[in-house]
Formats: C-alpha cells, sequence, structure tokens
C-alpha cells in the first residue's frame, strides 16, 4: 500500500517537473558534465530526487541492503526516477519458458512456428 | 490492463495480426530491399565468451559476456549482485547499464534500429539485447547478445540462454526485439567509440560514467574529441572529469579550450574561474567569473555564487 502511495507520488513529481519554473540552487563551483548534456531539466530532478527510496525499493524486492546503496549510487538522475516511478511495472529480463501456461503454450507454439516469437527452442519458424 | 486480457481474445487478435502483417518484419525487409553498400554482408564475432545462463539469470550471463569482450573483469556470479532483482526474478535495463559503468567501461545504448545493431556486430561490437520472446501481453523478458548476422540468408546469431550459438530468424529477432522497444546496448572501453555513436547521447553515456569512474571518463571524453573535435560539451566534459580527478591544471586548460572556442559558454566560463581560484589566480578567476555572470543562462545562480566567492578571497 505505501509502495503504491509512494509510486504516484513519484509520477506526481515527475510530472511536475515540466510545469515547474523556480529556480532550483545547483551545488556552487563547477557546473556538472550532466547539467551540461541535459539542460535545465536535469538539476531539477536531481533536486527532486530521493535515491533512498529507490534503494528502499529495491531491497523490497530482495536486493541486499549494501549491495542496494552501491547500485543505486551508480545509476544516472534519469534511471533513478524511473526506477523510483515504475520498478514493478519496468521490464526485467529472466526468462523461463516453463513458466508459461498451456494456453499461452498453444497460442506461441503457433505463433512461433510462424516466425512471429521465439520462445521455444524446439520450433524452426517457417521463413 | 494489457496482460489481464482473457488469453482466448488475445489469441484471436493475435492470429489475425499474423495473418494480416504476415512474419517479414519491416526493418529487415527494408535492409534486404536497399543495403547499404559499406555495411558486409555477413559477419560473425567468434570471440565472444559464453556463460550458459542460470535460471532467470540470462541478464548477468549476457552481461558478463560483453563486459569480458570489452576487457573488463567480471562472471555472471560476480554480477549476480549487481544486477539481479530477486522477486522480479530478472534484471532491470538501468541496472545492466549502471553496472557496466562500475567496471570503467562506457554504457552506449543504440539507436533503436536494426542497421545500427548490424554496423556494430560489423565493427567488432557485440550488442546486448532486450527481447521479448514472447507476446505483449504475456512477456517472457530475455536478454541475449548479438554477435552475428547473415543478411541474405536473414539470420542472426546469438549467444542465448543456455545455447552457445543460436541462429535466429532475422524477422523473429526483430519481432522479438521490437517488443522491447528495440533496446540494445554497448559496452565499450571509453577510447573506443562505437561506429554508430551520436555526438549528444555518446556523451551522455560518458558522463554518467563520471559519475562513478572519472579516470575512463576523461579517455572517453578525449576520444570523443576526437571525433567530434568542436564539441563543447565533451571539452567541458574533459575538465570535469580533469576536476575531479584533482587535475587542477589539466581541468583548466580543458575549460580555457571551451572558452576559446565557444567564448558565448557560460558554464565553460563559470568553471574555468572556480578552478582558476584554486590554483590561486585569483584575478584571471575574476575575470572568468564575470564573463560568466554577464552570459547569464539558466545556472546564473550558480556563477553569481562562483563569482561572489571568488569575491571573498584575499
Amino acid at each position: 500500500m505505501t509502495g503504491r502511495i509512494r509510486r504516484i507520488v513519484a509520477s506526481f513529481l515527475i510530472l511536475c517537473l515540466g510545469a515547474m519554473s523556480a529556480p532550483v540552487p545547483a551545488l556552487a563551483g563547477i557546473v556538472g558534465t550532466d547539467a551540461v548534456v541535459a539542460g535545465v531539466e536535469r538539476e531539477r530532478l536531481a533536486a527532486l530526487l530521493d535515491r533512498s527510496d529507490v534503494q528502499t525499493r529495491l531491497q523490497g524486492l530482495g536486493v541486499d541492503p549494501a549491495l542496494a546503496r552501491a547500485r543505486v549510487a551508480a545509476l544516472t538522475d534519469e534511471e533513478a526516477a524511473q526506477l523510483a516511478a515504475q520498478i514493478d511495472a519496468l521490464p526485467a529480463g529472466g526468462v523461463d519458458a516453463l513458466g508459461v501456461a498451456l494456453i499461452v503454450f498453444l497460442v506461441l507454439l503457433f505463433t512461433d512456428i510462424m516466425g512471429y516469437t521465439k520462445i521455444f527452442p524446439f520450433t524452426r519458424s517457417m521463413r | 490492463m494489457g496482460r489481464r486480457a482473457t488469453p482466448a481474445a488475445a489469441g484471436v487478435f493475435i492470429l489475425a495480426a499474423v495473418l494480416l502483417a504476415g512474419c517479414a518484419a519491416p526493418q529487415v525487409s527494408a535492409l534486404v530491399a536497399r543495403p547499404p553498400a559499406d555495411l558486409p554482408a555477413a559477419a560473425e564475432i567468434a570471440s565472444v565468451p559464453f556463460f550458459p545462463q542460470e535460471d532467470y539469470q540470462c541478464g548477468p550471463a549476457s552481461l558478463a559476456a560483453v563486459l569480458q569482450h570489452a576487457g573488463g573483469d567480471a562472471t555472471p556470479a560476480s554480477l549476480v549482485p549487481q544486477v539481479y532483482v530477486p522477486a522480479r526474478k530478472g534484471s532491470l535495463q538501468a541496472e545492466m547499464l549502471a553496472a557496466t559503468r562500475r567496471h570503467g567501461l562506457v554504457a552506449y545504448q543504440l539507436a533503436p534500429r536494426l542497421e545500427a545493431l548490424l554496423r556494430e556486430i560489423a565493427g567488432g561490437t557485440p550488442v546486448l539485447v532486450l527481447q521479448n520472446l514472447a507476446l505483449d501481453w504475456a512477456p517472457q523478458w530475455h536478454y541475449a547478445v548479438a554477435i552475428g548476422y547473415d543478411l541474405p540468408q536473414r539470420s542472426l546469431v546469438l549467444r542465448s540462454g543456455v545455447t552457445r550459438r543460436l541462429a535466429m530468424s532475422l524477422d523473429t529477432f526483430e519481432h522479438t526485439w521490437a517488443r522491447s522497444g528495440h533496446w540494445a546496448m554497448l559496452a565499450l572501453p571509453p577510447e573506443r567509440l562505437p561506429q554508430t555513436a551520436a555526438e549528444l547521447p555518446y556523451l551522455a553515456a560518458v558522463a554518467a560514467l563520471e559519475r562513478v569512474a572519472p579516470a575512463a571518463a576523461r579517455r572517453g571524453y578525449e576520444a570523443a574529441l576526437g571525433r567530434w573535435p568542436d564539441s563543447l560539451t565533451a571539452e567541458i566534459g574533459l575538465g570535469n572529469a580533469s576536476y575531479a580527478l584533482r587535475d587542477l591544471a589539466g581541468a583548466a586548460a580543458a575549460y580555457l579550450r571551451a572558452t576559446l572556442r565557444h567564448p558565448g559558454s557560460a558554464d565553460a566560463w563559470n568553471n574555468l574561474a572556480q578552478t582558476l581560484i584554486e590554483l590561486g589566480s585569483r584575478d584571471a578567476a575574476l575575470a572568468a567569473a564575470r564573463r560568466a555572470v554577464a552570459l547569464g543562462g539558466p545556472r546564473l545562480r550558480t556563477y553569481r555564487e562562483t563569482l561572489e566567492h571568488i569575491l571573498q578571497q584575499p
């Protein structure tokens, strides 16, 4: 439940980015390369982003807390914001063909043979 | 919501879609009909290592293959703690990119075009791809490494799952790849640019590397300046990476070159000012900071802070 609320809040904040006009303080001194690449939006994003939130969500998905911290540190602001907003919906590559249910099996068998999918190692597409 | 559609309805829909569309894929058909003259008809990088995937771990296995090929020190076992998400039984795209950077390599996301993928293979770089092997409403996300192709045969060769050399119809591949939004990435040592590198996306990839590995990023900016000598972003990046490494003289030289080539860049003047004051050149720093403030722009507040900081120095 709290995860859902957090997701909604995060999505809302991202939507707000485009509408915000108040300047957000950047670090004094050096202008970072990521800011030069991405322009103004990047600084607003960095100011709103709470990386500890991403870390908490990774831990909630079974990642060891000590590892989660280092993993989040290697993300860019955009990547971290994306994970904060939709970590449950983003693709997670790790296929297990045995988990596909029977009805899916039949449809996929057909589409495999047609060359539209490639889920089973034993099919050869018609093309 | 799409995932909850009843299988029967979805089956009928897919059947209709397949019958209407046939199985030739659009990008493949265009490439085969008009192959670019400078693209070899076939290529394969046999030296790409192979790690047979264990349960759900095509992410670490595929990533280890491309990282090792790029000279990185990684194995599937060493990558599981960096990319695998147990409750999702898989690995997220953002973390595949991030783990690449943790090995001091540039993680470059390719343009979503089959031609770009083939060009990289022809240039000797294996391409890590995300496929949805099944269908949009019942996705089976899978990472694999594209290592070869044969255009006349319409086939693609992959290191995939437990198969060392999987030859797949190029059309089938395009269908499975399109369902991931044509997602593909390269892992490259920073001194080697992708064949299909575009200036801003490449510099964004190096800037992301700068966060975790400034020394590697510095080499990336140098390589970028070799290809795009007029790139302001690359010059500032070179300065920033040098600054992060506390090579202030190198940083000042890069910012100075940036201001000479791009006198309208307030960012370059600001960073030059900050570096000069740390080097003890107050007068030059003051002049540069005033230039940044006079030019203004969205980061004017930062430039003002730099100027005030310099004015406070004796």
